[in-house]
């Protein structure tokens, strides 16, 4: 290796790290970073709770509805949470920024609760979850989601088949 | 000549992880060596079965960062034969391009820590610059530097746009010249030849009888390479040349990974050029496993990795267990070590690019 060449071309190309905190640290787009939530899309499937190799996503029932909780100190940013929700409503961000003080310790979480409603159809008590979108085509809009949101399971189904073309 | 009993280790021998070895010198010569283990054992393989086939893939490939890719692509492949599933032409090969992004860092990541040991510490700093470029891919493909994941069970969770193909193959084409580069003056500068050549020997036979496996094996001239002997992914339609050197010594390893680095970049290059269209994986969703056992490997940068996994009625494996190159390849030191001088050990040690997270798990 010539080193003066070396030399020089590093001498033009100045230094090879960031002045991170003093100046902006690049991220990529793709980048893993923190989890955010989507409470309007969540089917309560609990999918991510299974695949969630730390346990940092936990559902538990509470007297308003299931309760989605998710812990960001616990998170190792895999990214199977998103990779397995089948509606987008887990999504991992660009922002890496989570350096906290230890009285905010308990609140690095997101906890946001899937209502209990009574089924518009029947008016039995059930989740305001979104319905599963797996199969079902063609795909819901806009307007049978929020249909489907207050509907029971078994009204749910029922909708469906009069819809026609399921899978 | 006076005999001594002098400790190396458990911390910073070469890579500063901790693994200790008792020494017994005559003077300044090694005249024999202990090797104790144990010193990061976190009770993985019992954890694996505490979580459950999924999760394991999270949990498999935070063994080890530098083969991070390794070792869920092996358990996967393992998980994959209980099911049957079939992995798509598409995920096979962005798989490869995943195992060789990860061999090019590992290997210019052991070549630069040499280069440290050697006490050539602006040629370290410049191979870690290189390497870099490699950490900057990764970063930017798959969203994280060292844990990628890639993998998942039935296929691969990432994909390789337009885009993201040429900004791959633009770094490829800034690399594959530093690497060319790197390789000629670890092979003619003087420091470097003085303190590798001729240093921790490991003939043939002795590398027959410890079983070792990856580049140490094959700087003994032994042609042993998974991705040609028993091919998995797509590595049966690529062009996969295996490297073997004679001398068996630290600078023939280091020669062998910094030319599987040049392979790796050609392997990704030939991948980007064939990669066929289709879905990433086999189902979106997470598929049934069924009660079985299966055995898969793969050539983690290290060497042969093999993954034995058995799984019963339950969403947990019954048992995951799995064999890492390091493991023989550390039991080979005894033979490199004896006759060496004191200051060549960190240098011998490193020089099987020991990764004892994976070995004690």
């Amino acid at each position: 290796m010539n080193f003066i060449k070396n030399l020089m071309q590093n001498l033009v190309r100045g230094p090879s790290t960031v002045s991170y905190p003093f100046g902006p640290a690049w991220t990529p787009d793709k980048f893993r970073g923190r989890v955010a939530f989507k409470l309007a899309s969540c089917t309560g499937c609990r999918a991510c709770e299974q695949v969630c190799a730390p346990g940092a996503i936990r559902f538990d029932k509470t007297p308003e509805g299931l309760r989605f909780m998710m812990w960001h100190n616990s998170c190792v940013f895999c990214g199977l949470c998103e990779h397995y929700c089948p509606t987008d409503a887990i999504q991992q961000t660009t922002d890496w920024h989570l350096a906290h003080a230890v009285e905010d310790e308990f609140t690095m979480a997101i906890r946001e609760v899937i209502a209990y409603v009574n089924c518009s159809a029947c008016g039995a008590k059930t989740l305001s979850s979104a319905p599963n979108p797996v199969g079902v085509n063609p795909p819901f809009s806009a307007e049978e989601i929020e249909q489907q949101r207050n509907l029971c399971p078994g009204c749910r189904k029922k909708a469906l088949a009069e819809r026609g073309a399921t899978s | 000549m006076s005999n001594f009993t002098i400790p190396v280790g458990p911390l910073h021998v070469a890579l500063e992880e901790p693994m200790y070895f008792r020494i017994d010198v005559s003077g300044e010569t090694v005249a024999h060596v202990d090797i104790h283990a144990g010193h990061v054992h976190r009770g993985i393989e019992y954890l694996a079965t505490k979580r459950n086939i999924f999760q394991n893939i999270v949990l498999t490939e935070r063994i080890c960062s530098l083969c991070s890719n390794s070792h869920p692509q092996a358990y996967a492949m393992a998980i994959e034969q209980i099911a049957g599933l079939v992995v798509p032409p598409r995920a096979e090969y962005l798989r490869v391009i995943a195992d060789e992004i990860k061999r090019v860092a590992s290997n210019l990541f052991n070549v630069s820590v040499l280069a440290h040991l050697v006490g050539f510490e602006s040629l370290f700093m410049h191979v870690m610059e290189v390497r870099e470029m490699m950490q900057d891919v990764k970063e930017t493909v798959f969203g994280n530097r060292m844990d990628i994941g890639a993998n998942i069970v039935g296929g691969v969770r990432y994909d390789i746009d337009g885009e993201g193909a040429a900004y791959l193959r633009a770094q490829l084409d800034r690399l594959a010249p530093a690497v060319a580069e790197i390789t000629a003056l670890y092979r003619t500068n003087g420091s470097i030849l003085g303190r590798t050549r001729g240093i921790g020997v490991l003939t043939r036979a002795d590398a027959v009888d410890c079983s070792v496996v990856g580049p140490v094996a094959r700087a003994c001239g032994i042609d042993y390479d998974v991705r040609t002997k028993a091919p998995y992914a797509a590595y049966d339609r690529l062009e996969v040349p295996v490297h073997t050197l004679a001398d068996g010594d630290v600078w023939s390893r280091a020669m062998i990974r910094l030319a599987e680095a040049a392979t790796a970049i050609d392997l990704i290059r030939q991948c980007l050029d064939q990669l066929p269209d289709g879905p990433i994986s086999c189902t979106s969703e997470r598929p049934p496993i069924p009660p079985g056992e299966a055995i898969a490997k793969c050539e983690a940068p290290r060497g042969e990795l093999i993954y034995y996994v058995r799984t019963i009625d339950s969403p947990r494996p019954e048992r995951v267990k799995w064999r890492v190159p390091s493991f023989m390849n550390w039991d080979a030191l005894r033979f490199m070590l004896k006759g060496a001088k004191i200051a060549d050990i960190a240098i011998i040690v490193n020089s099987i690019d020991p990764c004892i997270s994976c070995t004690e798990r």
